[in-house]
């Protein structure tokens, strides 16, 4: 193919950027091999200390430099960038380009690499010795991670040996279109922009928290393998578990966001689905936090230190897993929220299995020397259960993998299929028919077992058998705590009226699990917060499971109607939606639901809707509005995201989204096939009779030169009308006005015409109406009338009277200037009874430079043509020159009446009772890990 | 080494449960149906499909706001009116694969969920590049 010379292509960003993500990678190696040999040989070799911290500031800068490359590109809108083009767009606001920059898998990646190299920097300062074997590990995650990045093609012309995918790649080489023949061809193209469901401040918030979450766990393995390659087992417990509950906390806060993403902004309708993306975010977190339980045994009793290494290992392969889930695009079919594969799938598996082999070689290799406390563990000890805990949170893990990882098992029947040379898609499994009853399920009985172990363990002393005597106490006072959460639960019973007695028992445990800690903060601990970081913690989970119980079980949908289906007996199923019309009120459980209206500003329709409540007597106890909204594309072509709204009591949310519109408001094509298939008929409406047409009936109101309409954005120079038509519909009362409208601009015409949803109608104006404004004055046979303020004359069976004068008159055609002496004569028409129809005509006559002009004035709702030739100052009295239109028989209107109505919506209303509860308490859970982490990091005492 | 003992017990009983709860989890595990296959089995199962474009796709929510049909064509080209009581979703038209979870009831597939997998982004602006140019 012929080289081609492209006009106005920036091609040094690209070059920049990708030789920023080369560097990046060789440094990240050199990095970890400078780092692993110092951690081997002695500590005399200073030099290759000083060559892993060396490259690894490079490998940093390097890798931050090729981020503000990328960045930069999408900031300037280099659309000859693929990157760029896919994801931002010219009317992108700034806020956004973050969510742009993470809305694919490299950002997304090299938003992970931006936090290992923030961590790492810390620790390369404050770990001291243990800096070398840690950031060896660092090193050598972030090395696999710009792999991702590197673009390279080990095949010339071959996309089969590829590593990586590099961001910098220019879209002319990532597609074949006939549109790069074109050297000029940047001046044809323009961003596709940010999917509009990403166009919200939660995912400029939600990623960087989680990927900071994902990064943090890596901090606790690669003390883990440290502990290894140093063959030192014991010191490391100390200085990791400040990291393990920074991870802990911030990874949690990461799942929270975007859980409280999901409930506030997506129309999911809930917080939590048991996707397989959310589930394989869950499950790090809950190996994490079994780890960081072992941690504090072996910190306090030196058991568990195996456990807590494996525990770790765990936590950073289920992240790498994740990873793999998300990223290789085995969940396509069975997550909403996956990300499209990039053909990365082997060096993701390589990633995992890198990482995987590494540590099991190094912990089994070193498995005897890991030092095991010869005493045993008291039943009666603190540290004894803990690791039961443990064990039921990896189960908890376990469980939530099996099920998650189906569409793996699937990919691995294909490949075993592959290998015998058999097609075994018969043994392919799906995800559960009902993944939420599935999941619930299992992890119900841990979260028994949780709330009950977090509730005693804690009056249970880490190394220590109770005596009779503490043991009779305490048991006095479990009873007593007891006691207290089974009042609880009875109340929470009356609240929420669940039945089935294993809710009980999980409402008990969580209230116990509550209740033991708050005793355990107040009467042993006095209160002292700083103390408080597990107490808080396992008070939260008790809260969050509560508010789980409460805002799941009881979720109910207002707008819900029991339908049984005609025909199909028994097979009842819930209504969820309700139709709204719009001025209609609605009388669904107990509220009354009204669709007051909508306004749209730049590409957002938001819709008001008025919920009212009363008591028997019909006095309103409860009113409120919420403004749920419809995000449209950038063309308008779609609809594009419909957000929620909810309102907020302390005790329940009510959460309202839109889950439909009618289909020509959501799209286009379907508003034009819908236009087409309108039957508009032509009618001449007057404003002295009423003209039918099939059950309607129209007359004229009246009309104005300059009007609103909501499509309608004046411009100078436009000649506007808007007449009012009343219409009618032949069995019913009321009159309804519209007010169709027609422009004029430059010679071209714009018709805007008016809904009647309630009669079914659409009315426009023929721009015929513009016929008598074009007349040419010799067409016209004028009648001069001499008549005086408040004389009457008739007229083509109009009664006209002159009202008055307007010494300072406004007409389209008239500008004033200097010296003008400019009057109006206020000619008003009027009909008789019924119609009673009036308007005002006002022509102008004019003196300018002692030359008498005339403007002329025009009704195109009568026909009537007027102009003021003379003033009689003597007789007071005026010459006025009066003409109708020739032919004239009434306003051209068109009217379809096959419309169908379009102001609905359709609403989705769900209440939540005790959402707060869950929010609380995971709130709680979280803060008290990052307070454990806050505490131990005053206490560490490294030389920096 | 008592103790450890304890432990291992305690930790044996659990993986024990673990296992059995794991037979019961895969007992959850479902396959992907056929129309034929959920006529025969009489339960709710995943239908997995391609949208059957020159069909009606029919929501008139002045109607029915929770009556939402369109036609699927199964993995054996066998196609069935398939009902979901809900709103129709948002780019249904631009969907592919489809999958249906529901049962037959009668001629028709009445589903409770619905998924659809739209062609990505990139593709689909591809062939816009190429159509414009």
């Amino acid at each position: 193919m012929q080289e081609i010379n492209y006009f106005g292509e920036h091609l040094w960003p690209g070059r920049l950027g990708h030789l920023s993500i080369i560097i990046s990678f060789v440094f990240a190696i050199l990095s970890a091999f400078a780092y692993a040999r110092y951690t081997r040989g002695s500590s005399i070799e200073r030099n290759w200390l000083k060559l892993g911290r060396l490259s690894f500031l490079v490998h940093g800068g390097s890798t931050i430099l090729g981020i503000v490359t990328l960045f930069y590109i999408m900031l300037s809108r280099y659309y000859e960038y693929q990157y760029a083009w896919a994801h931002v767009s010219d009317d992108l606001p700034f806020a956004y380009i973050f969510s742009a920059f993470w809305e694919d898998q490299p950002g997304s990646f090299l938003l992970w690499s931006f936090w290992h190299i923030v961590l790492g920097c810390i620790l390369l300062r404050k770990a001291g010795e243990w800096e070398a074997p840690v950031l060896t590990v660092i090193a050598l995650l972030q090395a696999f991670i710009m792999s991702m990045l590197l673009g390279l093609y080990l095949l010339p012309d071959s996309d089969a040996f590829k590593i990586g995918y590099n961001p910098f790649m220019l879209l002319r080489d990532t597609m074949d279109a006939p549109l790069f023949a074109n050297a000029d061809y940047l001046q044809l193209i323009t961003g596709k922009g940010l999917n509009p469901l990403l166009q919200n401040y939660w995912n400029t918030i939600h990623p960087p928290t989680l990927f900071l979450g994902f990064a943090s766990v890596s901090v606790p393995f690669a003390y883990a393998m440290a502990g290894l390659m140093k063959r030192d087992y014991t010191t490391w417990i100390k200085p990791v578990l400040p990291w393990a509950m920074f991870s802990g906390s911030i990874l949690g806060i990461g799942i929270l966001m975007g859980s409280a993403w999901a409930y506030e902004a997506l129309s999911f309708g809930g917080y939590w689905a048991w996707d397989p993306v959310e589930n394989m975010s869950l499950v790090p977190w809950i190996v994490l936090v079994a780890g960081i339980h072992t941690n504090l045994i072996a910190r306090h009793s030196g058991h568990s230190i195996r456990s807590t290494m494996v525990f770790y290992a765990l936590a950073l392969l289920m992240i790498l897993f994740s990873t793999f889930l998300t990223r290789s695009g085995v969940l396509q079919d069975s997550s909403v929220h996956a990300f499209t594969e990039l053909g990365l799938e082997w060096q993701l598996v390589l990633f995992i299995l890198f990482f995987t082999i590494w540590f099991c070689w190094t912990y089994f290799r070193r498995y005897r020397s890991i030092p095991v406390k010869a005493e045993e563990e008291p039943t009666s000890s603190r540290e004894f259960w803990m690791f039961i805990g443990s064990l039921v949170l990896l189960f908890s893990a376990l469980l939530i993998t099996f099920t998650t990882s189906i569409p793996v098992y699937n990919k691995l029947t294909d490949g075993l299929g592959w290998i015998i040379g058999s097609d075994l898609s018969g043994w392919h499994r799906s995800m559960p028919v009902d993944p939420v009853t599935h999941y619930n399920r299992y992890q119900f009985w841990i979260a028994v077992f949780i709330g009950l172990l977090s509730g005693f363990s804690i009056f249970l002393r880490y190394g220590r058998t109770l005596e009779v005597g503490a043991l009779k106490r305490m048991l006095i006072r479990l009873s007593i705590q007891f006691g207290m959460a089974s009042g609880m639960t009875i109340l929470t019973w009356w609240w929420l009226d669940y039945s089935g007695w294993a809710f009980h028992i999980l409402v008990l445990a969580s209230w116990f699990g509550v209740i033991a800690n708050l005793d355990y903060f107040f009467f042993f601990l006095r209160g002292r917060a700083k103390q408080a970081a597990s107490t808080l913690s396992h008070a939260g989970f008790g809260i969050m499971i509560i508010g789980i119980i409460a805002s799941g079980l009881k979720k109910q949908h207002i707008s819900e109607n029991r339908f049984a289906m005609e025909g199909l007996l028994g097979k009842e199923m819930i209504d969820r939606n309700v139709l709204l019309f719009k001025d209609a009120p609605l009388y669904i459980k107990g509220y009354e639901v009204t669709y007051v209206g909508d306004t749209l500003v730049g590409h957002t329709r938001t819709y008001e809707i008025e919920y009212v409540q009363r008591d028997s007597s019909g006095t309103v106890t409860d009113a409120f509005t919420v403004h749920p909204n419809i995000l449209f594309d950038k063309d308008f072509k779609k609809q594009a995201a419909s957000n929620p709204s909810t309102k907020r009591y302390l005790t329940r949310d009510v959460f309202s989204h839109i889950a439909g519109l009618p289909n020509e408001q959501a799209d286009v094509e379907s508003a034009k096939v819908k236009e087409d298939s309108l039957r508009y008929q032509e009618i001449r409406a007057r404003v002295d009779s009423t003209v039918y047409l099939g059950t309607l009936s129209a007359t004229v109101m009246g009309w104005v030169d300059s009007a609103a309409h909501p499509d309608y954005e004046p411009e100078p120079g436009d000649q506007v009308i808007s007449a009012q038509i009343g219409l009618r519909d032949e069995d019913r009362d009321t009159m309804i006005i519209c007010s169709p409208l027609i422009v004029l601009r430059d010679n071209l015409v714009y018709s805007y015409p008016a809904k009647v949803d309630r009669l079914g109608a659409k009315v426009r104006l023929n721009d015929a109406v513009f016929s008598g404004y074009l007349i040419q004055d010799d067409s016209l046979f004028y009648r001069p009338v001499e008549l005086g303020p408040g004389e009457s004359f008739d007229f083509a069976g109009y009664r006209m009277t002159l009202g008055g004068f307007d010494k300072s008159p406004e007409h389209r055609h008239f500008t004033p200037e200097e010296g003008d002496i400019a009057v109006a004569a206020d000619l008003i028409i009027t009909t008789g009874a019924p119609f009673a129809y009036s308007e005002t005509l006002s022509p102008i006559f004019l003196i300018r430079k002692n030359q008498p002009y005339n403007i002329k004035s025009y009704s195109p709702a009568t026909g009537i043509h007027a102009r003021f030739v003379k003033l009689n100052p003597d007789t007071g009295k005026v010459t006025l020159w009066v003409s109708s239109q020739p032919g004239f028989d009434g306003l051209p209107v068109e009217i379809a009446d096959n419309f169908a109505r379009e102001d609905y919506i359709v609403l989705e209303t769900i209440l939540f009772p005790g959402i707060n509860l869950f929010w609380l308490g995971a709130f709680l859970l979280m803060v008290g890990l990052g307070l454990g982490a806050w505490n131990r990091r005053m206490k560490m005492t490294i030389p920096g | 080494m008592k103790g450890m003992k304890k432990i291992y017990i305690i930790a044996g009983v659990l993986i024990l449960a673990g296992i059995g709860l794991l037979i019961s989890a895969a007992g959850d595990m479902s396959t992907y149906s056929t129309f034929r296959q959920a006529i025969q089995s009489g339960s709710k199962v995943k239908v997995v499909g391609q949208l059957a474009k020159d069909r009606e796709i029919y929501y008139n929510p002045t109607e029915d706001a929770n009556y939402f049909s369109f036609y699927v064509t199964d993995q054996e080209g066998d196609v069935r009116k398939v009902i979901l009581r809900g709103a129709k979703p948002q780019d249904f038209e631009l969907s592919e694969q489809i999958v249906v979870t529901g049962e037959m009831a009668g001629e028709e597939f009445l589903a409770s969920e619905l998924l659809m997998k739209c062609p990505s982004k990139y593709k689909d602006e591809e062939v816009f590049l190429q159509k414009e140019s």
